[in-house]
């Protein structure tokens, strides 16, 4: 903690790491700086230094590999949003990282690592990631490793520490007879989501072959939904089924958050509203396909 | 730089080098300093305005390389050899440009204090997208507050700055 950060600029990833083995707690790895500014702004974060990562070209850029994207951890959310390949291949992750509050300004400079670190429970980020089955590679001192991020963000024994980076995202692109969703539900256009969903759906012949859905910004941590989607399997997603999924869905979240984005009871009920919408758009988007 | 590439110091100041409006600066700065104190505190640009700290509001909004950012949230020390347009950085001598003065024309300044940071937004949308619909001036513009709450007028503004700055806008006129 510090009045007066020092201040590194590496020139690679490695060298990141290796600095940040050498420094204590207080050292602040900073990329786009959308998350940390405010808290440095307002003395709630006083970092001893900042390490500047946001010129390190080892953390940018998209490709494609054998139908895998690896997205590099500085990848910003208007990138993601505009880039052709995440676009085709990943639809799911670029509405998301449209929808994310703050502005084009916000979408300009905070990165998709960013947004995973950040472990913001309202964010908007990590439940396409999650459905999406995403993995990180992680740099720490002198080792590489790459590993699912629902292991990352839910084990201890594989987080993330405070001496690693993520530097690259890898995201296996959506089939194209898949359909996909994420739905929002915010107060007010400006505000935090009070419940999101993303979801992705494979149909045939007019009933529900897989499915994968991942709730978020209703309880501390992303809930998977595949316990209330197992239910959808072989049927059709018509009214009576939808209803019955909702409460499903809702009955998921056994800890809900009650914060100014709305009260407890009915976060609990938005979940359950949010999933069945975004599993209806992507059933419907499925359906299309399949035409 | 360092001879030795693995050889990084940590450093209590940052001499930032960047070009603001497109005038060279260089300049020793504190590296916790957002990009916002730079240019109002130590530049003098204060037509950047100062609104939350947290990123909220949007009054402070520059480009950096000609994409839109909050500088309150945004480190000075990263924007290094990147180019800063400011609200000064607008106008030429002393002339508003044609977005600033559909601005002016639309009543879409009202109490001046949010107008720097929609400039530079609409600017970056006009620039991308010469033809917005409605839909997309609002979602340019969904980064910043206007506590006048004149919303409308600033639609109307970016709208006709649009219709103004489209090179067939003197044949769509007639």
């Amino acid at each position: 903690m510090s009045l007066h950060p020092q201040y590194a600029r590496p020139r690679s990833a490695a060298q990141a790491v290796e600095l940040l083995r050498g420094l204590g707690s207080g050292a602040v790895v900073i990329a786009g700086g959308q998350e940390l500014m405010p808290h440095i702004n307002y003395g709630r974060l006083m970092p001893s230094v900042l390490v500047d990562i946001s010129a390190l070209p080892d953390l940018m850029g998209i490709q494609d590999v054998d139908g895998v994207l690896s997205i590099g951890a500085l990848t910003v959310l208007r990138e993601l949003k505009k880039n052709s390949l995440v676009k085709t291949s990943l639809p799911l992750l670029s509405r998301a990282a449209s929808l994310v509050g703050g502005g084009w300004q916000v979408h300009n400079r905070g990165t998709l690592g960013g947004n995973i670190v950040a472990m913001h429970p309202l964010y908007d980020i990590i439940p396409p990631l999650l459905v999406l089955d995403a993995e990180v590679e992680i740099l720490s001192a002198g080792e590489v490793r790459r590993a699912p991020l629902a292991a990352v963000i839910s084990e201890t024994s594989l987080g993330l520490g405070q001496r690693a980076l993520i530097t690259r995202i890898f995201l296996r692109a959506t089939p194209p007879d898949f359909g996909w969703a994420y739905e929002k539900l915010k107060i007010t256009e400006g505000a935090y989501g009070s419940a999101n969903a993303a979801a992705v759906v494979a149909m045939h012949g007019g009933k529900v072959r897989a499915a994968r859905l991942v709730i978020g910004a209703v309880s501390e941590q992303p809930i998977d939904g595949g316990a209330a989607v197992e239910s959808l399997l072989g049927r059709p997603f018509d009214d009576h089924i939808a209803q019955e999924f909702e409460a499903a869905c809702a009955a998921l979240v056994t800890q809900p958050m009650n914060d100014q984005q709305g009260n407890s009871r009915w976060r609990r009920a938005m979940a359950g509203v949010i999933a069945r919408r975004a599993i209806s758009v992507a059933v419907s988007r499925a359906s299309a396909q399949q035409i | 730089m360092a001879a030795n590439s693995d050889e990084l110091l940590l450093e209590d100041t940052v001499l930032l080098q960047c070009r603001v409006n497109g005038q060279n600066r260089e300049e020793v700065i504190r590296p916790s300093a957002s990009l916002l104190d730079w240019l109002r505190d130590d530049l003098r640009l204060t037509g950047t305005h100062m609104g939350c700290m947290t990123g909220h509001c949007g009054a402070c909004t520059v480009m950096i390389d000609g994409k839109i950012a909050k500088s309150c949230i945004t480190l000075a020390a990263s924007v290094q050899r990147k180019q800063i347009t400011t609200l000064e950085g607008l106008g030429q001598n002393g002339k508003l440009s044609p977005l600033q003065q559909a601005f002016w024309d639309e009543a879409g300044f009202q109490c001046g204090f949010c107008a720097p940071g929609i400039l530079l937004s609409a600017e970056e949308l006009l620039r991308e997208n010469p033809n917005p619909s409605v839909e997309e001036i609002r979602e340019a513009l969904a980064g910043n507050l206007c506590r006048c709450t004149g919303y409308q007028s600033i639609l109307r503004a970016v709208q006709v700055a649009a219709s103004r700055m489209r090179p067939s806008s003197i044949a769509e006129d007639k």
